[in-house]
């Protein structure tokens, strides 16, 4: 190679480093697609069409909604891992829910295929019971798991291999209980056999029974996180009562795995002051949606290790 | 007694001073005319419509989001009924019930009538399921507590029975129809144990058919493939076109006293119980109607009477499903569900302290709700049978690419499923084979809603009770939810057995 073909090279190389570099300074320069992976109206759909002008008004680029429904979410996350990681295409990913699938069958993904934005929403689990059940506490619950194992059924909102139905395998292991798991599919029809009394026990969000607790109609025996969530100060967690169990389901916001660094970092920032905007706090305060944003890296670290759980449950007692 | 009257309309009065102002007003005239006309078209649907609104509606006061919803759920409702009739193609789910009496008497040239009918039949439903909402929502709240998954399982297995009157001429052939109907709803993942059942691997099946999907399939294309067929270049004339004053409503009302109170009963019924949806509300008041009928072998062939029990019934699903839907946070069909999420967005939390803390918005709703019904007869009523009945004038080469495109883009706005527009258009044929070997095809949309449910709730009460199959029996709702599903089953043979009697007594007598 000649002095002269190399001086070009580098020119050319230049070129491209300043293209490059300009074409991130001005990211983002076209509307970005937002995938989420339920239907419209759905509890995420809710999530992301609630913030979606907030994320605009910070990160000056319009947003728009792509509902890519179907086998519980892994339709529209497969979408988003093998999108162009040019900025322009994110998405909304559910955990744990997401990697679940991935023990129950052979999806296209997998952690790596991912780069993590910012999480948004953390919703612990908890156990609720009707507010004239004999169950007053958890060590109530525990005691008769104990007693008559495999006899008490308890509901969860999601099917086989949902984030309560790992809590209460979890529960089981530690406590050397037995219940009767019975999925129903989603919350709210669980909620209603909860309150008419056709099931006596039963694992949702904590977001989705504050509202019942302060109306007098439900009871909440503990929440599956680490400390006392400012929704619900009365209500103890698990740690408290002596069983160390941490669970909930989480929102988040990632790209296709490869995304440029520049990108995630404004991307991120745009979430966390729109997520600072007092008004979007009120109204998230008014729906009951408990904020929990974490960046990137914390994001990242939080996968790894939602993910290593799930690992570590599968290969002890596989829930499928 | 003049205090407890206050408790109940005092909210509402002051609410409907809300209402009334001009902003409120022109959103329920926008929402039901955009309503009517999403109903009319065949896969697009209100649920989506509302969903697509929602996002629109962040800055806008929470009663003008509402009030377009309002009218958009009942506008829609109405809509359905539209292609129903004039075409036999199902604008909505529920409509499928409309097009066994108002395709044939389009086909008489009763188009306008029929149309006339559905309208003030809707309108009617609309309003008493409205007045249910404002004046019992929170003790019906309380029957929706009652059922459980046993119950639920009943009120699956009671809609499956009325198969029995949907066979038609070939009751063979209408239970080949319903088995393939409960086929297809066993397709997807099984909630209990997590294995995929019918899916071929497919994770777009693994959620299941969807219903739209299915529906637009079966109905839109083979009609658009018969006109194919016939390539006929020219549509009705202006003069055949019978859209003039025809037969008034008002003046044969007697008539449908019976099918409008059966349609309201059962579709307050059905609004209350989640997970039924307005279709179950049609089909069980169509069947009432036509069982109690003198003249039951004029169902099916251009009664005007069915027509009044179906429209009737969806819409007075309409207002009914928010009943559980605001009072339990639990919707009743898939509308109240994208609703209900538009109250969220606006920070309102269904529940009983929605009453209390958000007074003008939940009885400005319900207003809204009846307002928008009411709105129906004046939008849906002669202006709107003018205008959609001209559809029959255009030359049905051109109709049938116009139904192929309508189908395609409804479906894939759906979930921005590329396969599931496939899929549509492979129900198309399996449809179109149906129709051409004479099975009805409605058994197989009520299998496809009632199969999974049924399925569902059975195993979900057998897992609460660990398999002892007694607890179905054990409530007094199951109990009697099981002998009306008996009753219907045996009817047809108590009948005979009576006119035998009968026959016999007159033979001695």
């Amino acid at each position: 190679m000649t002095g002269k073909s190399l001086t070009a090279a580098l020119a050319a190389l230049g070129l491209g480093a300043v293209a490059v570099g300009t074409a991130v300074a001005e990211y983002p320069e076209q509307p970005i697609t937002v995938i989420v992976a339920f239907s419209p109206g759905g509890g995420t759909d809710v999530a992301a069409r609630s913030i979606e002008p907030y994320i605009e008004k910070y990160l000056g680029a319009d947003l728009t909604i792509l509902n890519k429904p179907g086998a519980g979410g892994e339709v529209g996350f497969t979408a988003l891992a093998q999108a162009e990681p040019d900025g322009y295409t994110i998405g909304f990913i559910n955990l744990p829910a997401m990697f679940a699938y991935s023990y129950e069958r052979r999806t296209e993904y997998s952690r790596e295929s991912f780069t993590p934005i910012a999480n948004l929403v953390y919703d612990p689990g908890i156990l609720a019971v009707r507010a004239d059940s004999p169950f007053e506490s958890l060590a109530d619950l525990i005691a008769y798991g104990q007693e008559n194992p495999g006899a008490l059924p308890i509901g969860t909102s999601g099917s086989v291999g949902s984030s309560e139905h790992l809590a209460i395998k979890q529960l089981e292991n530690k406590t050397g209980t037995k219940f009767n798991h019975v999925p129903f599919g989603s919350t709210a029809p669980l909620r209603t056999a909860l309150l008419g009394g056709h099931i006596p026990v039963a694992a949702f969000n904590l977001g989705e029974a504050t509202q019942y607790q302060e109306e007098g109609q439900l009871r909440i025996l503990g929440v599956m996180a680490a400390e006392r969530s400012g929704m619900a100060a009365d209500t103890p967690t698990f740690i408290e009562q002596g069983v160390d169990l941490v669970a909930g389901s989480s929102r988040g916001i990632a790209g296709p795995a490869g995304l440029p660094v520049e990108v995630v970092t404004k991307l991120s920032a745009a979430i966390g002051q729109a997520m600072d905007d007092p008004e979007y706090v009120e109204s998230a305060r008014k729906a009951d949606v408990p904020l929990n944003y974490q960046a990137s890296d914390a994001y990242t670290a939080f996968i790894v290790q939602t993910d290593e759980n799930l690992a570590a449950v599968w290969a002890e007692d596989p829930w499928k | 007694m003049a205090e407890t009257l206050w408790t109940l309309f005092g909210p509402l009065w002051h609410a409907l001073s809300v209402v009334l102002q001009w902003q409120n007003v022109v959103a329920i005239v926008v929402g039901t005319v955009a309503g009517m006309v999403v109903g009319s078209l065949p896969g697009l649907s209100a649920t989506m419509a509302i969903a697509i609104l929602i996002p629109l509606t962040f800055t806008l006061d929470p009663l003008v989001a509402l009030g377009m919803m309002a009218g958009i759920y009942n506008g829609a409702m109405y809509g359905g009924a539209i292609p129903a009739i004039l075409l036999r193609i199902p604008g909505t789910p529920p409509s499928i019930v409309t097009t066994f009496d108002g395709y044939p008497m389009a086909q008489r040239g009763q188009a306008a009538y029929a149309l006339k009918i559905a309208c003030v039949s809707s309108a009617i439903g609309g309003t008493v399921s409205a007045i249910s909402l404002m004046l019992f929502a929170p003790p019906l709240a309380q029957v929706t507590l009652m059922f459980g998954p046993a119950e639920y399982f009943w009120v699956a297995v009671f809609g499956l029975s009325s198969i029995a009157v949907l066979l038609g001429a070939d009751p063979i052939k209408g239970l080949m129809s319903a088995c393939f109907g409960l086929l297809l709803g066993m397709v997807g993942l099984d909630m209990v144990t997590g294995h995929e059942r019918f899916a071929f691997g497919n994770r777009y099946l693994l959620d299941g058919l969807n219903l739209i999907v299915v529906l637009t399939g079966l109905y839109a294309i083979p009609p658009a493939i018969m006109m194919a067929e016939d390539a006929l270049t020219k549509g009705l004339s202006a003069k055949d076109l019978a859209i003039g004053p025809g037969e008034s409503v008002l003046a044969n009302w007697r008539g449908f006293v019976p099918a409008w109170l059966r349609g309201g009963f059962f579709g307050i019924l059905v609004g209350i119980l989640p997970g039924t949806g307005g279709s179950m509300a049609a089909f069980l008041a169509y069947n009432e109607t036509k069982r109690s009928a003198r003249d039951q072998n004029s169902f099916g062939k251009g009664n005007p009477v069915g027509v009044a029990a179906a429209e009737c019934g969806n819409n007075a699903d309409n207002a009914a499903a928010m009943i559980p839907a605001l009072t339990l946070g639990v919707p009743g069909s898939g509308v109240s569900a994208v609703i209900l999420a538009g109250l969220l967005v606006h920070g309102l939390q269904p529940g009983p302290q929605l009453f209390r803390d958000n007074p003008d918005i939940v009885y400005g709703f319900m207003i809204q709700m009846l307002l928008t019904s009411v709105l129906l007869i004046g939008f849906g009523g002669p202006f709107a049978v003018r205008t959609f009945a001209q559809v029959l004038r255009l030359p049905r080469v051109l109709l049938a690419p116009m139904i192929f495109g309508l189908a395609v883009v409804g479906v894939y706005t759906l979930n921005n499923s590329l396969f599931e527009v496939w899929l549509m258009l492979g129900f198309g044929l399996v449809g179109y084979a149906m129709d051409r070997l004479k099975f009805p095809l409605a058994p197989v949309i009520l299998g496809l809603i009632l199969g999974g449910m049924a399925e569902q709730q059975l195993r979900l009460t057998l897992l609460i009770n660990l398999g002892d199959w007694t607890a179905l029996f054990r409530s007094p709702i199951s109990l009697i939810l099981f002998g009306l599903t008996l009753l219907i089953l045996l009817w047809p043979i108590l009948r005979a057995w009576r006119d035998r009697a009968r026959q016999m007594a007159d033979e001695r007598g």
